[in-house]
This record gives C-alpha cells, structure tokens and sequence, in this order.
C-alpha cells in the first residue's frame, strides 16, 4: 500500500463527499415477498402432558403452536419466558384467537424432574391455561430425542444448572417453523399478528418481490 | 374467566419476581457481536483466530490461542484446525444464537464452514462444509455472520457473478439455505448488518464486489464502492430508506443502550466515522462527526458505550474515541502495536483487546503478520509487551491472522 494509493482513494472519498446526501427517500424493491419464511417442517413431538395423557404435536395440525422448552427449577431465561408467553396467551384470547386457532405446548428440558404433576403445578403458577397450553415431559432418552430434532439442547454449565438456548417456535397449521423468537422478540401484539398471517394461509416460500 | 385471569396474572408477575432478576446479569457484555447470541460468563480461555495461509500454498486454518493467565501455554497458539482447503481469502466469522457453532466464510471461495467449538472449545471441529453458497443463495462474498434465534442472517458483498447487486441471506443453524434478502434499487453494495432489535431496525453498510476485491489494490476500481446505508424494518425484512455516508462505510455498530437510535460506521475511503440517527420522522439522518487516521478499517465499541476503537490500517495506528456526545467525538487515546493494525476483538469486561493485522491479501502491506493485545484502562490503551504471538514462523509459513473470537 503506496502513500499515492491512499491520496488516490482520499481524493476519491472527497469528490464522493459531493453527492452525500443526509437521507434518501423510501427505496423500492429489495426484502422479501413474506415476513415469516419456511423454516423447515416442525418435528415430531410424542409425550405426555400434565395430566399424564399422551399428547402428539401433530393432533395439532390445523391450528397454529407455540413451542417453548423450559423446565420448573429454572431461574434463568425460562421463568421470563412462560410469563411472556402468559402474556401472549392472554393477548390471543383478546383476540380471539386462543384455542381455536392457536395452542402452546412447552417441553421440559428436565424431564428427571418434572414429572406431570410438577409440570401442572408450574402451569397453575404461570395462570396457563390447560384447555390450549400443553406442558410435556416423558422418559429421557425420549425428550433427548426431542430436543435434538429441534437443534435445541441442555447440559448441566459450571455452575450446576441446566445451561440451554432461548428460543420459542411458532408453527403454521401445516406443520412448519415460521418464525423463532426469543425473549427479546416475544412481543404478544408482534406474535398475535404473526399467528393470524400463519391461519391466513402464505406458506413463507412466495418469491422475491420485485422492483418495479 | 377474568377472575381466573387476574389471579394468573398475579402468580405471573410473583414468578416473574422470583425468577428473572438473575436475568439482569453483569452490565458488562462482549460488544459487536448480535444481541442474539450468548454471552460469556466469564473470563476467555481461548482466542479463535480466522487466519489464511500467506501465500495460499497451503490450507486456510483457525489458529486457538490460549489466552487463559494460568495456563503455561498462555500466548502461544495451542491448537490449529485444518479447514481442508487453500485459497478462500478466510475473513470473518460470528457465533450461533447459542454460542455452540461458529459460521466461518471465504471471500474469495464463498465457501463457509460450520465449526463446532462446544464439543471441545480447545479443538474446534468442522462439523459442515457450505459448497454451494452462490448456487443456493444467489450471492457471493459472505462477509457478516449474524446471529438470530436459531438462525444465521449473513450479509454478502455481491451477486452470484462477484458483481452487483449484493443482499443477504438467511440460513438455519446447520447450514440449510431459508431465503434470500435483496438490497433495494439503489443500494447495490454489501458489507455488514447490524440490528436494533427493541427498535425493529435493521442497518446494512457498503464495500466492494468480488469482482473488484479480488484484484491488487493497483488495480481496484475506486469507482466500485459504495457510500449507501439502509435501514430496514427487521421483523418485516423490508427496506425503509437509503441513506448515504462517506465512501464505503463498513462496520454498523448500533449504540449499545436500549432506546438509544443512532449508531456509528467506519468509512474506509472517506477516513471517518459517521453517525446514522433516527429522527421524530422515522427517518434517519447521516452526518460526518469525526475524521480518522488513514483507511479505519475495524470498529468496535466498549461494554459501557462510551468509547468507540478504530483501526487505521492506513497510518498503523488505534485510535480510542469517547462518543459520550455522539455528535461530537473526541480522541482520547492513540497506540501503534505495529504495522497496518485491522481487526480488533475486546473483551466484555472491557479491559482487553486483540489485534491482528491482515485486512485482504490484496490490500495487505505489511511484510509480517502478527496478534497482540491491547489493555484498556482508565487512561487510555496499551500495548502489552509480551503477548505477541508471530505469525510468520508457523509450520506451513506466514500466515495472516484475520477476525477473531473468545471463547
């Protein structure tokens, strides 16, 4: 790199400076034809939920899911999360929404711990309600399964407590991610609006919008 | 039913009071990477550093260093990983969500790797090899890795072709391609992508395509490079407005406090940093605040957002601005650790900075490669005499050390 070279690219810099603009208008063109993309097929979930029945995430096609991982002795991100998602169900039913359309299954990332009863007690808690809010837990080996399938995962860090990801799915009628968020982007009115584009019915694989 | 929802919602908040205050955490935390991804929780043990083989006779690797204070090994590089290929122009990288991977990509091959570092974060491991990134994407040149929950969002500087336009690209966690991203009319480069997420907003920066970063710098054409700066709404993906900043603006570094909407670039060609600041309007405003050494390669920011780093690649120097105004930055502290200084790495509690010195092989001046550290204190930075770990002896030769990661 010559001394020349950076008084070239200087002078460059300097005739370019002419033409900065301090903002442009509204550009067109660009982004994406959708918000929420396919992210890929929501995977298969076969355990048993707090009433110690058997439950499939797949008897839920046709409605919209919200699929959370936490577990009851938690005192990191999952308290933050079943309350946000409280909040979510709660915005849902204003909206008209809960049950019908849209239901919750949380799946505990300890399952030597929380049993059905321990997972019922932690829905009464959180004000879950268990007509649409599923809380699942099952034999180890079987939620391990689980969780790798979702590329999610928990392990015990150096402090002695289960370390694991924040993320919350939201699933589309026809089996498939549309979104992840996590406790930043767990907004209910944010949410609410993007279960009601998932029942509308776009399949998050629409084209590039073009520019006109 | 509204009882029942009212004694839920009280049981909430009581949960939310036992449980989220150990959330808050230590108000210290790594900068410049997404908000997205973990943060360590304690003191690095390792530095991962992105290195190509000089003379691209032999394969690119990652060097760790160990970077642990009781270790003997401390400031020697403990372990190279082989990443089974030369030539890629290995450049920058960036964590998953969840801190287990790190996403890793060649300018000049497109090619990127997935890296495990939680197996064993002494010994990195290849998990997956991207091949196929042009094909499946459309793009070239990916530069930012990203993280979002679950995902990485990656910024490329060009089109399939190593022309215009660029765009961005989102992929899942293990490497399956989502979808494209396109850069509106009017903003054809890429470079970097930052986003605001309590603000929805997204900004991207421009540089250069394939096309012409592959040439010698004699040959590069000043010409190719752009000034633009978008702003987008993030959840929605959507572009909002091109702005323009000095020419080519490359790392967009938001400010780190919530609420806070403004954030600064470091202008390459143009030796400035600009401010970009969001108005009553919605808009946002570019403006010039401060003129830098030659060619401020690197930018990044201090825990406590008072400070911002920048590289000069050009006049071999640091330089340490306060941005308390961000209207008016001032410099307050200057080191020179050795020729053509570039990408920077602090630490999250602020206190140390890595520093390497290869910016592109086709721009790189300097003879030999090296990493070093810098001390952040009170009274400004300081070169550590004794971390210098040389680049040029290693067995397949000189190697030059490029972006770089703590684990």
């Amino acid at each position: 790199m010559s001394r020349m070279a950076f008084a070239v690219a200087g002078l460059v810099a300097a005739l370019g400076l002419l033409g900065a603009a301090a903002a442009g208008g509204p550009p067109t063109g660009g982004g994406v034809a959708t918000a929420l993309a396919d992210i890929g097929p929501a995977p298969e979930v076969a355990l048993t939920d707090q009433a110690g029945k058997p439950f499939a995430l797949s008897s839920l096609r046709g409605k919209a899911v919200v699929v959370s991982f936490i577990y009851t002795t938690c005192n990191g991100s999952c308290p933050a999360t079943t309350l946000g998602l409280f909040r979510v169900q709660q915005a849902l039913r204003a909206a008209g929404l809960w049950g019908d359309k849209v239901e919750f299954v949380s799946i505990s990332l300890d399952p030597a711990r929380d049993s059905p009863d321990v997972l019922a007690a932690y829905a009464r808690v959180y004000g879950a309600d268990p007509v649409a809010w599923h809380f699942l837990t099952g034999p180890p080996g079987r939620v391990a399964a689980v969780l790798r399938a979702w590329g999610m995962w928990a392990k015990v860090g150096p402090s002695g407590v289960l370390d694991h990801p924040s993320r919350i799915f939201l699933v589309d009628p026809k089996g498939r991610q549309r979104e992840i968020y996590n406790l930043e982007f767990l907004e209910p009115d944010a949410v609410v609006k993007d279960v009601k584009s998932v029942l509308e019915g776009g399949t998050g694989r629409e084209g590039q919008r073009n520019a006109p | 039913m509204r009882e029942r929802t009212g004694r839920g919602g009280w049981r909430a908040i009581v949960a939310m009071a036992l449980g989220v205050l150990p959330l808050a955490g230590p108000a210290r935390a790594e900068t410049c990477l997404s908000p997205f991804v973990k943060r360590l929780d304690r003191p690095e043990k390792y530095l991962y550093v992105f290195c190509v083989d000089a003379d691209a006779k032999d394969n690119d690797f990652v060097a760790v260093v160990d970077v642990n204070p009781d270790s003997d090994a401390y400031g020697t590089i403990s372990y190279t990983l082989d990443l089974g290929s030369k030539g890629n122009e290995t450049h920058h990288w960036g964590y998953t969500d969840d801190r287990t991977r790190i996403w890793a990509g060649g300018l000049l091959s497109s090619r990127i790797w997935i890296i495990d570092v939680a197996t064993d974060p002494a010994r990195p491991r290849v998990e997956t090899v991207l091949n196929d990134v042009p094909k499946v994407a459309g793009l070239t040149g990916p530069h930012t890795y990203y993280a979002l929950p679950g995902r990485m969002l990656i910024s490329f500087l060009g089109s399939a072709d190593g022309s215009v336009p660029a765009g961005l690209a989102e992929f899942t966690n293990d490497g399956k391609f989502i979808r494209r991203i396109n850069n509106p009319d009017g903003a054809p480069y890429g470079y970097d992508v930052a986003v605001k997420p309590d603000l929805n907003r997204m900004v991207t920066s421009s540089f250069t395509p394939m096309r012409n970063y592959k040439k010698p710098l004699a040959q590069m054409d000043l010409n190719d490079f752009g000034r633009e700066m978008v702003v987008w709404d993030f959840k929605e993906r959507k572009p909002l407005q091109v702005g323009k900043a000095g020419l080519a603006p490359l790392e967009v570094r938001w400010s780190l406090k919530p609420g806070n909407n403004y954030g600064f670039t470091n202008c390459a060609l143009d030796n400035s940093i600009w401010l970009f600041r969001g108005q009553a309007d919605g808009t946002y405003a570019f403006k010039k605040v401060a003129t830098t050494g030659a060619l401020p390669a690197d930018l990044r920011q201090s825990p406590d957002d008072k400070h911002l780093f920048v590289s000069c690649f050009g006049d071999n120097l640091l330089q340490q601005w306060d941005v308390s105004d961000p209207d008016a930055p001032r410099l307050v502290s200057t080191v020179a650790p050795g020729v053509q200084p570039n990408m920077m790495h602090l630490t999250g509690d602020g206190k140390r900075m890595y520093v390497t010195n290869s910016l592109l092989s086709t721009l790189d001046h300097a003879g030999r490669f090296w990493i070093r550290l810098v001390h952040v204190g009170p009274d400004g930075m300081k070169v550590d005499p004794f971390f210098n770990i040389d680049m040029n002896k290693l067995p397949t030769g000189p190697a030059r050390a490029h972006d770089m990661l703590v684990n």
